[in-house]
């Protein structure tokens, strides 16, 4: 007897199966609401006016012209808001915020597109004209501070960011090789192509407020708007059903949804509010520009007996973020004497976020590029000297690993690769015009868990619903809940119905950080199986399809029970028992496991640069890599994941890059031309491998998540391969054109 | 975006009486409207010639070819005419933007494209450009993107097209039609200098509308190639670009055809560096002297100084892929995008 | 996971508005739209045709690509008004009586695409590609010819697996012809 409620995850039916997404017709024939194109009755549209300076005081707003203009309804600004409080940002009670300061809170400005005013008009046209027209006065202030890269300042230590384990200088300085390296990357912008949007609608008479927005976590931005407007949080409701993605920069509320559900109340009519492109990338987000030395020490044979990592990135003057470039440094490699230390240092930008892998990307970076060097010194192959130091458990806190196989994905992804043919001699692979070069890069991200509840109906007319306040930006989650209900119940998956992206759901967790598969995913069993207990319940009780039977004895099997050969649906059953459908809640939370192993994911990257230095062109061409990820839940999504992370590794590498003007701080390339990303041209040929090592001590279904390793890494590969080729060592992303030239 | 009159015009002469000031016609859109959005433009009336008969390419009996104004990017590119004859302007055509942008593009609103300025681009920034008198806020600046040659201390905004480069390589006749009737201007003299005046961009009145862009003849026997240098590998303007053509005689140079975009303020014939070609044996050598000729003015900023290097191996190498009269696979690939 | 729009917005009262005739997705259409106001945000916002996508404004990215007499362009950079008499298709004229054109079928079954916002563009761009025999049909053409719709989730690989099944699936006789419907 095959009892779907106790799966043999071992042999998985549904689970880990090539699985279309289930939201895919949606998204293909334009049917998919995001947030920007969603219309309610009586609607404004709203358009913020940024500031034009990045430090000052704003000293006047002229809004008579753009009062004049057709259509405007109003204009909002510090002398025309509600008063409001602060929310808490906490990560611990669920209300952080990616900027704490409330729009339009005082007349300061501290960075070049702050929000100095809203105006709400009929159309989006009418709202777009008058913006345009409102005349802001500024008192421009000197010593705007431009960029950490155009500073020597030294930024605020963070000691909780920090750890140290053994007497790393004390190694560093007796050690036979060294590398002692600093790594300066660019301010980068998530680009997501959904600019943020929200949606806000006052009911009940103002005392009830439903907000669409384009978020990562729709439980985080209620709870902060709960504190924000002084609502109890049962009289707020966030909705998003559809993400143009996100990448981090909309896992917290930004001021413009505040700016907007202001509006929408004051007006007394909704309100939507789509950043413009250029404000979502001076005011939406950013990854701050690193600074970081590394400091390696290793032993004749290639063990490494120091590793010094010390970091400082960027934050706003309005809020605190610590992008902690060292968090993967202390678990990467086998070694007794290890520091890190994160300093931040203030400057007049847009608020910094996480953006995908935040902090370690840019620390894997920094890092992998100095084990390159180390290999360089050593004169001996940065695989073999990875292989060397792998770290059998933990060595950051001593615990085995739940499931690790590093060293798998080296040698697989070398051999796929043809590294065995790579000649190490530099610049010593040609091909007609162009030098080949060939490099590598590990990379990793941690495995975390949340806890979750969810929520899953059996109903009579045959169908299936699987309920869950998560989020799908595009990684798959709608599906991939659908394929664990139809596991553990057996259904068609065409009849499981899956809601998520709202408060009015069981909450569920963040879409951020690799963490969400891992931590739906349990608790949407928990609820199926509740759901199938309840449905035994019925069956074995008086006038049931199974009726005097032990409840024990039935087996859930495609989309029905079962008892020996006896074989009712779902919708008999409840047909039978004249109900419309049972409901079953689970939740689900990591446990004791957490103080028995160590959870995190690793992987290889290999990557093959073509550089045509007559031309100074340097193209990114093959990249082969090999990731365990536990077992990939729908390989396809999964692997897509990868992919991209590589396509986005390559814009790390070599493109991508947000320019503050050194004078003033104002973002003069705040735009899809100026900033620039991989396109299609830019893609290389990419093999990703997943291995198929499902981790069970991680949870049940044995997946890690994958949105963020993929871009780990990559763009150190890419340094180490133009080295290859090359012979210059790049330490500062992005690796243009000009960097390229001064090396020739 | 600010409002404006909107209206049709049905004929050529319709069109260029429309004298009244603040007027600006629309064909593809694709700079206007980008412009308008940003408030760098401010037209109050926009005027659609999309319904005059400017659509034709016709071969003249003297061996040149008419280009009607209103032929989109994407079709001027594929005409038998131009990829037999005038490949260099095929390739810098498809070199250029996207499809999307070229299935909408003109020829003659490429020719009257704007800068990508940064600082052009945002009306909060002090442009001599925009804003005559109001200062250049690129030339010390992030002027990564700005122009080495033809620059002056009022602006150094690049012209960005890729279309004009391989134009300005073949040689043409602009056909302009205004108020007061037809006249024809040289392609090299349409475009101006910034000088003390970078908002006056090209020698069109109020109210005249280029009606069409004729070519020279075809070289007979060139070989040639239009090479664009850029940070991705399509969608993007050029850092550095070379239309080249080269007609040999055994290894010696007998006719040369150079241009460069990206690094100017206008697209850039290099006349002095074609006589300097012409005579010499088709080598590194000669293209690399060549390159210094054409580069021997040119003046960087503070972070647009590694164009001038870039620029000349963009020169060298298409003067040396123009004489081979063949392309490797992976440039074809990268210049044809 | 449901079509989450709620209700179509009602024409809006501007000065100045014009009439425009065109054909959309087969339908003939008559509305009056702003002078300023682009095909993008009249099919957004005015027709509730939230399928063309909103990603940059200034055709920088391709998620606004729509067809305009079977050519592929940028809505974000056309002027409603300029589209009199003209043929529009969306993403939404893709599919033919609740069948998935080849195109999305193939964008399914490939995974071609992550968050699904530029993929609208991604697929109007395709079919066009598809029909145009202008543009060389290996795979670095196809990327070459794509690469005006920016995928920030880098499912580039995808979309080009997509396209080339597409490809061999429909046949350049297949093809069907734009607002045929």
């Amino acid at each position: 007897m095959n009892d779907m409620t106790r799966p043999d995850f071992d042999k998985p039916r549904v689970v880990g199966q090539r699985t279309p997404r289930i939201d895919g017709e949606f998204k293909l024939t334009g049917r998919a609401g995001y947030t920007g194109e969603l219309h309610v009755d009586g609607m404004l549209y709203g358009y913020p006016v940024p500031a034009t300076i990045a430090n000052g005081v704003l000293e006047s707003l002229d809004l008579d012209a753009a009062r004049a203009m057709p259509g405007v309804v109003d204009i909002f600004h510090h002398g025309h808001f509600e008063a409001l409080h602060r929310s808490p940002n906490s990560m611990a009670h669920g209300d952080m915020v990616n900027e704490v300061r409330l729009p339009f809170e005082d007349e300061r400005i501290y960075y070049h597109g702050q929000y100095v005013a809203l105006v709400v008009a009929e159309t989006f046209e009418q709202a777009r004209a008058a913006a345009q027209r409102v005349v802001a006065r500024y008192r421009e202030e000197r010593g705007a501070v431009v960029s950490l890269l155009q500073t020597e300042a030294e930024g605020t230590l963070q000691e909780s960011a920090g750890s140290t384990r053994g007497d790393p200088e004390a190694a560093f300085g007796g050690a036979e090789v060294k590398v002692d390296s600093t790594y300066h990357i660019a301010a980068e912008s998530h680009l997501q192509m959904e600019m943020h949007a929200t949606l806000a609608e006052w009911r009940d008479a103002g005392k009830r407020l439903v907000v669409h927005e384009s978020t990562q976590g729709v439980f985080f931005q209620r709870n902060a708007m709960a504190r924000v407007f002084g609502l109890a949080q049962e009289n707020l409701e966030v909705i998003s059903h559809y993400i143009g993605s996100g990448f981090g920069n909309k896992l917290f509320m930004w001021p413009h949804s505040v700016a907007t559900a202001v509006a929408a109340r004051m007006i007394g009519r909704p309100v939507k509010v789509v950043l413009p492109r250029q404000q979502d990338m001076t005011s939406g987000g950013n990854r701050p520009a690193s600074r970081q030395r590394i400091r390696l020490g290793a032993d004749r044979s290639g063990k490494l007996t120091s590793v010094i990592h010390d970091s400082t990135t960027e934050t706003s003057l309005v809020h605190q973020y610590v992008d902690t470039c060292g968090s993967a440094t202390p678990s990467f490699y086998a070694c007794d004497n290890v520091s890190t230390s994160q300093r931040v240092l203030e400057v007049n930008h847009g608020t910094p976020c996480p953006m995908r892998a935040p902090g370690e990307v840019s620390g894997i970076f920094a890092l992998e590029t100095a084990m390159d060097e180390l290999a360089v010194a050593l004169e001996m192959d940065p695989v073999e000297l990875r292989l060397k130091n792998n770290a059998e458990q933990d060595p950051a806190s001593g615990l085995p690993w739940s499931s690790k196989h590093l060293d798998e994905c080296l040698t697989s992804a070398a051999k796929r690769f043809g590294w065995e043919q790579r000649n190490p001699a530099i610049g010593s692979m040609r091909d007609g015009d162009e030098i080949i070069g060939y490099g590598m890069a590990s990379c990793t991200w941690s495995a975390g868990r949340q806890p979750c509840e969810a929520r899953v109906e059996l109903r009579a007319d045959g169908s299936l619903f699987a309920a869950c306040g998560t989020q799908d930006i595009g990684t798959g989650t709608y599906t991939i809940v659908a394929q664990a209900v139809a596991e553990l119940t057996g259904a068609e998956l065409s009849r499981i119905e899956v809601k998520l992206g709202e408060t009015s759901l069981p909450a569920g967790p963040l879409s951020g950080g690799s963490m969400a598969t891992a931590t739906v995913l349990p608790a949407v069993a928990a609820a199926a199986r509740d759901a199938l207990d309840a449905i035994k319940e019925v069956a074995v009780g008086s006038g049931g399809a199974f009726e005097g039977s032990d409840p024990d004895s039935l087996a859930a099997q495609a989309g029905g029970l079962t008892d020996g050969e006896r074989r009712v649906s779902f919708e008999e059953i409840l047909e039978t028992s004249k109900l419309s459908s049972v409901n079953g809640q689970g939740s689900a939370a990591p446990g004791d496991e957490r103080s028995e192993y160590a959870f995190r994911s690793f992987g290889a990257h290999f990557v093959e640069v073509r550089i045509d230095p007559e031309i100074s062109r340097v193209r990114v061409t093959r990249v082969v890599s090999s990731i365990d990820i536990g077992r990939a839940i729908n390989p396809p999504t999964a692997r897509n994941q990868v992919e991209g992370g590589i396509v986005m590794g390559v814009g790390m590498g070599l493109l991508e890059k947000l320019d503050y003007d050194p004078r003033d701080a104002r973002l003069i390339n705040a735009n899809v031309a100026d900033y620039i990303v991989p396109t299609h041209a830019d893609a290389p040929e990419i093999d990703v491998e997943l291995l198929d090592y499902p981790d069970f001590k991680h949870n049940e279904f044995g997946g890690r998540g994958v949105g963020e390793i993929g871009l780990t890494g990559v763009a150190s590969a890419i340094a180490n391969a133009i080295y290859h080729a090359t012979g210059k060592r790049h330490r500062d992303l992005p690796i243009t054109i000009e960097a390229l030239l001064a090396s020739s | 975006m600010r409002t404006f009159a909107y209206s049709r015009a049905d004929s050529v002469d319709h069109a260029a009486h429309r004298t009244m000031p603040d007027t600006a016609f629309v064909a593809g859109g694709t700079t206007l409207l980008d412009l308008i959005k940003l408030d760098v433009l401010k037209p109050e009336n926009v005027v659609d010639i999309n319904a005059l008969p400017l659509k034709r390419v016709e071969r003249l009996n003297d061996g040149r070819l008419k280009i009607g104004a209103l032929v989109t990017n994407t079709d001027l590119a594929h005409h038998p005419e131009v990829k037999s004859h005038y490949p260099v302007l095929s390739e810098a055509l498809l070199a250029g933007a996207s499809t999307q942008l070229r299935n909408m593009a003109t020829t003659a609103g490429n020719v009257m494209q704007r800068t990508r300025c940064p600082y052009y681009r945002d009306p909060a920034a002090k442009c001599n450009r925009r804003e005559p008198g109001s200062g250049c806020d690129a030339m010390d600046g992030i002027n990564r993107m700005h122009a080495v040659l033809g620059g002056s201390d009022a602006c150094i905004a690049v012209h960005p097209s890729d279309m004009c480069v391989g134009i300005a390589a073949i040689g043409a006749t602009l056909t302009l039609q205004g108020p007061d009737g037809e006249r024809e201007v040289d392609f090299a003299d349409f475009h101006r200098l910034p000088g003390d005046t970078p908002h006056i961009e090209h020698d069109l009145a109020d109210g005249e509308l280029i009606t069409a862009i004729t070519l020279d003849a075809p070289l007979e026997n060139a070989g040639s190639h239009y090479l664009k240098l850029r940070d991705r590998a399509s969608y993007e303007f050029a850092l550095a670009s070379c239309a080249a053509q080269l007609v040999l005689d055994g290894d010696t140079i007998r006719e040369a055809r150079l241009a460069l975009g990206g690094v100017a303020t206008k697209p850039w014939r290099c006349s002095d560096a074609e006589a300097a070609l012409v005579g010499q044996t088709a080598d590194k050598t000669s293209f690399e002297r060549a390159a210094d000729i054409a580069l021997k003015d040119a003046q960087a900023r503070e972070h647009n100084g590694y164009k001038i290097p870039l620029a000349r191996q963009a020169i060298v190498r298409a003067l040396r892929n123009a004489a081979r009269g063949d392309k490797p696979a992976s440039e074809t690939q990268e210049s044809q995008a | 996971m449901d079509d989450s729009v709620h209700s179509r917005p009602r024409v809006p009262e501007t000065l100045g508005t014009q009439t425009l005739n065109f054909t959309l997705n087969g339908e003939p259409r008559t509305l009056e739209v702003a002078p300023n106001a682009v095909l993008l945000d009249v099919l957004r916002e005015q027709l509730g045709l939230g399928g063309t996508k909103k990603g940059c404004d200034h055709g920088q990215c391709g998620a606004c690509t729509v067809h305009v007499d079977g050519q592929a362009m940028n809505s974000c950079l056309r002027l409603a008004v300029m589209c009199e008499g003209q043929q529009v298709t969306t993403v939404e004229g893709l599919a033919r009586d609740g069948e998935l054109h080849p195109v999305q079928q193939n964008f399914l079954e490939c995974d071609a695409y992550q968050c699904g916002y530029c993929t609208p563009g991604q697929m109007m761009s395709a079919t066009a590609l598809l029909n145009d025999e202008r543009i060389g049909t290996d795979d670095a053409s196809v990327k070459e010819a794509m690469s005006g719709n920016i995928c920030r989730c880098g499912a580039y690989k995808n979309i080009v697996e997509a396209i080339q099944r597409s490809r061999a699936q429909l046949g350049y006789d297949a093809t069907r012809k734009e607002g045929a419907a």
